[in-house]
C-alpha cells in the first residue's frame, strides 16, 4: 500500500479556453484529511472536478498520481472504481430514476470492475438500510427519484449516503456546507466522520470553517486564483476567519 | 381505466375514434426500432364527461422514419383529453409528429392537453414537431408544449462519477426519458424497448 495516496503536481486546467488552475501542487497520504479554502472563483470546485474526471475541463498541463497509478487517463467511473468519490456541490436531479437503482447499478458495475460476486437482492437491502441510517434517512428515500423535489439539506445527505454505499478511499468534499442549517450539518458532518477510517483520505472544500468544526483537517491549504498561496495547520483556519482571505499570500 | 396498448406494425390501430358522453378511453402507441411507420388518428369527443388519455413511444435510434398525426377534436362541451408522446431519435433516423386539439365554438369547459418531447442521440437525427391548437370557446383549459434535446451531460458525469459505465449511464437517462409512457406498460414490453435501446 502506498503511503502517499494522492499525489498532484504542476495541475493546470481550462474551460472554453480560460485557465483556473494555473500550477495546484498538492499530496495527501493515507488517513489524512486536507482542507482546501480560499474564495469564491479560486479554483476550488474545478480542482474537484478535475480529480473526478469531469469531461468540460481540459487538463493542460501537470500529472496525477493516485494510489500509484495515473489518474488523468482514466475515465471517471474507473476513478470512482478505484475508489475515488466526489460529493457534489450541487447534486443533479435525475427524474425518473430511483435511489435505489441507481445505487443497485453503482455497485454493481464496481463490485464486477473488482472481480466481487453480484449482492443478493437480500444482502443489497440490507447495505441499503444501514447507510440510510448513517445520514437519517427514512424507507421512503430510497424510492424517491434522484434529488428530485430534495431540498438542500437532502440533496447533501443524499451525497453522504452515496459516499457511504461506495466506501472511497479518497473523499472529495465540495462545499458539502453550503446551504445547509445547523442540524443538517451536523448529520452530514456525523455521517462523514463515521466514515473516516485510518487507510482513507478526505479533501474537504469549503469557504468557511464552520464544516471544518466538525471535520477537523490534518493539512490546511489555502487556494487563491488558481493556485496554492499558503499550507499550514488548523491555525491557517483561524486567520482566515480572522483577518478574510485577502491578507494572505504565497 | 383499461389502457389499450397498440404496438405499430404488430397491432392495428384504429384510425377513427367517437367518445360519447361519460366514455373513457386510454391508449397507449408503441413505435419499435427498425421500422418505418406512419399513423394518422382522429379522435372525436362528442359528449360530456367523455375522456381520451393517450400517450405514445416512438423508438427511432437508426434510419427509421416515422410520421405521426393526430387530431384530437371537441365536439362537445365538458369533456377532457391527454396527450403525452416521447421519443428517442439517433443515428439518422427522422420523426414527424404533427398534433392538432380542435375545440368547437360551443364546447365550453373543455380541457385538452398535448405534449411531446423527443430525445436526440446524434446530430444526423431529425424531429419534427408541430403541436397545434384550433380553439373556438372561449371558456377552456388547453394547453401544449414540444421540446426537442439531447443527454443531459451534467446527469451523464454524475451517473458515471458513481462508477456506472458510459453506455449503461446513457441507458439510464434513455430509461428516465421514456418512464412517463414506458410504465403504462406491461413489463416485458418495457423491457423488450429497453434492451433496444443504443
Amino acid at each position: 500500500m502506498n503511503k502517499v495516496l494522492l499525489e498532484i503536481k504542476g495541475l493546470r486546467a481550462s474551460v472554453e479556453g480560460k485557465e483556473i488552475l494555473k500550477g495546484v501542487d498538492l499530496t495527501i497520504g493515507r488517513g489524512e484529511v486536507h482542507a482546501v479554502m480560499g474564495p469564491n472563483g479560486a479554483g476550488k470546485s474545478t480542482l474537484g472536478a478535475v480529480l473526478a474526471g469531469r469531461p468540460t475541463f481540459e487538463v493542460t498541463a501537470g500529472s496525477v498520481l493516485y494510489d500509484g497509478r495515473d489518474l488523468l487517463a482514466m475515465s471517471p467511473e474507473e476513478r470512482s472504481w478505484a475508489g475515488l468519490f466526489l460529493s457534489f456541490q450541487y447534486p443533479v436531479e435525475i427524474p425518473g430514476v430511483s435511489i435505489t437503482n441507481f445505487m443497485k447499478s453503482a455497485v454493481a458495475a464496481r463490485r464486477k470492475a473488482q472481480g466481487l460476486p453480484e449482492l443478493t437482492p437480500g444482502e443489497y437491502l440490507k447495505l441499503l438500510k444501514e447507510k440510510m441510517a448513517l445520514v437519517q434517512m427514512k424507507g421512503e428515500f430510497a424510492r424517491r427519484e434522484v434529488n428530485v423535489g430534495f431540498s438542500g439539506g437532502e440533496k447533501k445527505r443524499n451525497e453522504v449516503f452515496q459516499m457511504a454505499m461506495l466506501e472511497p478511499t479518497l473523499s472529495i468534499l465540495d462545499e458539502t456546507d453550503s446551504g445547509l442549517d445547523v442540524d443538517a450539518l451536523r448529520i452530514v458532518a456525523e455521517g462523514v466522520q463515521k466514515l473516516r477510517t485510518p487507510e482513507t483520505s478526505a479533501i474537504v472544500i469549503t469557504h468557511y470553517q464552520r464544516l471544518l468544526e466538525y471535520i477537523v483537517p490534518d493539512v490546511v491549504h489555502v487556494l487563491k486564483d488558481g493556485r496554492i498561496v499558503r499550507t499550514g495547520g488548523r491555525e491557517l483556519v483561524d486567520l482566515i476567519e480572522k483577518e478574510g482571505y485577502e491578507s494572505i499570500h504565497g | 381505466m383499461d389502457n389499450r396498448i397498440y404496438v405499430i406494425g404488430r397491432d392495428y390501430a384504429p384510425q377513427f375514434l367517437r367518445l360519447d358522453a361519460g366514455e373513457e378511453v386510454s391508449m397507449t402507441l408503441v413505435f419499435l426500432p427498425g421500422r418505418d411507420a406512419q399513423l394518422s388518428m382522429e379522435v372525436d369527443l362528442v359528449g360530456p364527461g367523455a375522456r381520451l388519455d393517450l400517450a405514445g413511444l416512438y423508438l427511432c435510434p437508426g434510419s427509421e422514419r416515422v410520421d405521426l398525426q393526430v387530431l384530437v377534436r371537441h365536439a362537445s362541451g365538458g369533456s377532457f383529453s391527454r396527450q403525452l408522446f416521447k421519443g428517442i431519435v439517433g443515428g439518422s433516423a427522422r420523426a414527424t409528429f404533427d398534433g392538432l386539439i380542435y375545440v368547437a365554438p360551443d364546447a365550453q369547459k373543455t380541457e385538452a392537453y398535448q405534449e411531446n418531447h423527443s430525445l436526440l442521440l446524434s446530430d444526423t437525427a431529425r424531429v419534427e414537431s408541430r403541436p397545434q391548437l384550433e380553439i373556438y370557446a372561449d371558456d377552456v383549459k388547453c394547453s401544449h408544449g414540444a421540446t426537442t434535446g439531447y443527454l443531459n451531460p451534467d446527469e451523464l458525469f454524475y451517473l458515471r462519477s458513481r462508477g456506472i459505465p458510459e453506455a449503461e449511464a446513457r441507458h439510464l437517462q434513455m430509461q428516465a426519458f421514456l418512464a412517463p409512457v414506458a410504465r403504462r406498460l406491461p413489463d416485458a414490453l418495457a423491457e423488450e424497448i429497453y434492451a433496444s435501446l443504443p
